[in-house]
């Protein structure tokens, strides 16, 4: 078994999720990136995307989707988030309906003629409900 | 005279007792919204001091970092003031209290005010004395959430970006106990951090992502999100313990108040007695 690291999930609303793990896996501005014990410390920023968590002892991975923020890997590691959800939190319902209002949003309109700041918050409204319609779904990574 | 006396007492005895049940369910309804607001605030806060401890911790092992938002950057010139009131009065001076530190630091302010106000009664106050009201946010307080608090942030980073403002002021209230609340004035930006020799620099080197900057220039928005946020839920807390204490207090003066009156309208009814009895007596002395 890997050593583990404490991992806190805050966001401005609560604790998310406190727990040891073995291995988290987030999606950085770069790409996915894991992270277990004793990583190099490092203050990333990250992107909308899934969080793959491995705990302790456990051979399963939990999976939830995070709305961006950042990770901050010390003796512990920190993920800071706006809104977080596990695979069984999520909405599906409502994450369809964003997925379709953000499509018809993009066939209705052009990058180059549209209000800058709605074409990124539909630009998010997309990127949101497909990472939590992955994360229903089971998630992007084949399962081992 | 004294019959029509023990009547008027009597129909003030019933509208104080009616008031008395409307102080008494209002404190009630109070405590139990208190309950709650305090729940989520307690939540909100333990982790508020993250985001400023992983700026300063930025701030105090690396050089490259933008000035833009630190103080000393740029003259002040336009101040912002996010003024966190209630929309709903019967709080006892909670409202009040806001409203005076706030016209306060204005009149202390020689430029024209930037106005933000979050709650009616703020707004209301600001209007009536013809001042520009830049932004009004009257969503009720309680089961705010972050994201819908973004909507007030967002503009406010935006304005001091493009340099439309040049500070920003918060004036809230701060929940110290359910028994008191104090008003607070907080400067978000720009902030005012000063290299502290006590702070020992990390003992290995951080990997920063993208880069220092970036993670910055991501770190002080969120920062004044949090900040905001936390303002407002804090706000909310206090405005439920002030409203539970000042409905105490009327159910209290309400009780009082109808103990004085029973015992006036007692002491009518036996003047009222004791005069019959003088008239019957009296007539039955004047047919001896």
């Amino acid at each position: 078994m890997a050593d583990s690291i404490r991992l806190e999930i805050i966001t401005p609303e609560k604790l998310f999720y406190d727990h040891k793990v073995e291995l988290v896996i987030v999606r950085t501005k770069f790409g996915d990136e894991g992270f277990m014990a004793h990583h190099a410390w490092a203050c990333k920023l990250l992107a909308i995307g899934e969080i793959w968590v491995q705990e302790a002892g456990s051979k399963d991975f939990k999976i939830g989707a995070i709305s961006g923020g950042f990770i901050d890997v010390k003796h512990n590691i920190t993920i800071f988030t706006d809104v977080a959800e596990w695979q069984e939190e999520i909405d599906i319902e409502r994450a369809q309906e964003r997925l379709d209002y953000a499509k018809q949003y993009f066939e209705t309109h052009k990058q180059a003629e549209s209000d800058e700041d709605e074409f990124l918050k539909a630009d998010i409204t997309l990127r949101k409900a497909v990472t939590r319609l992955s994360v229903a779904g089971g998630g992007s990574r084949r399962k081992r | 005279m004294s019959g029509n006396n023990m009547r008027d007492i009597k129909r003030r005895v019933r509208s104080v007792t009616s008031i008395e049940h409307i102080t008494n369910a209002m404190k009630l309804v109070s405590a139990a919204k208190l309950r709650r607001a305090k729940a989520t605030f307690e939540n909100t806060h333990e982790y508020f001091h993250y985001v400023t401890e992983c700026i300063e911790e930025i701030f105090n092992n690396t050089r490259e970092i933008p000035t833009k938002y630190l103080l000393g950057d740029r003259e002040i010139k336009t101040t912002c003031y996010v003024i966190i009131t209630s929309n709903r009065g019967l709080a006892g001076s909670f409202n009040a209290n806001v409203i005076k530190q706030a016209q306060a630091e204005i009149n202390a302010d020689w430029e024209k005010p930037y106005i933000i106000a979050v709650g009616s009664k703020g707004r209301d106050y600001f209007k009536r004395r013809d001042y520009e009201i830049s932004g009004e946010y009257l969503s009720p307080p309680e089961n705010i959430s972050f994201v819908e608090t973004r909507d007030i942030s967002k503009p406010i980073i935006k304005l001091f970006n493009d340099g439309e403002i040049d500070e920003v002021m918060l004036i809230y209230t701060s929940f110290i106990s359910s028994l008191e609340q104090r008003v607070k004035t907080v400067t978000l930006l720009p902030l005012d951090l000063e290299r502290e020799p006590g702070i020992a620099p990390l003992s290995r080197p951080v990997e920063y992502e993208p880069s220092v900057e970036e993670v910055f220039n991501y770190l002080i928005p969120k920062y004044v999100e949090i900040m905001i946020y936390g303002a407002i839920v804090e706000s909310a807390t206090c405005e439920h313990a002030a409203r539970r204490i000042a409905m105490e207090n009327a159910t209290d003066n309400a009780t009082q108040m109808i103990d004085d009156l029973n015992l006036y309208y007692n002491r009518a009814r036996q003047a009222a007695i004791t005069s019959e009895i003088t008239e019957i007596v009296s007539g039955a002395d004047a047919l001896k």
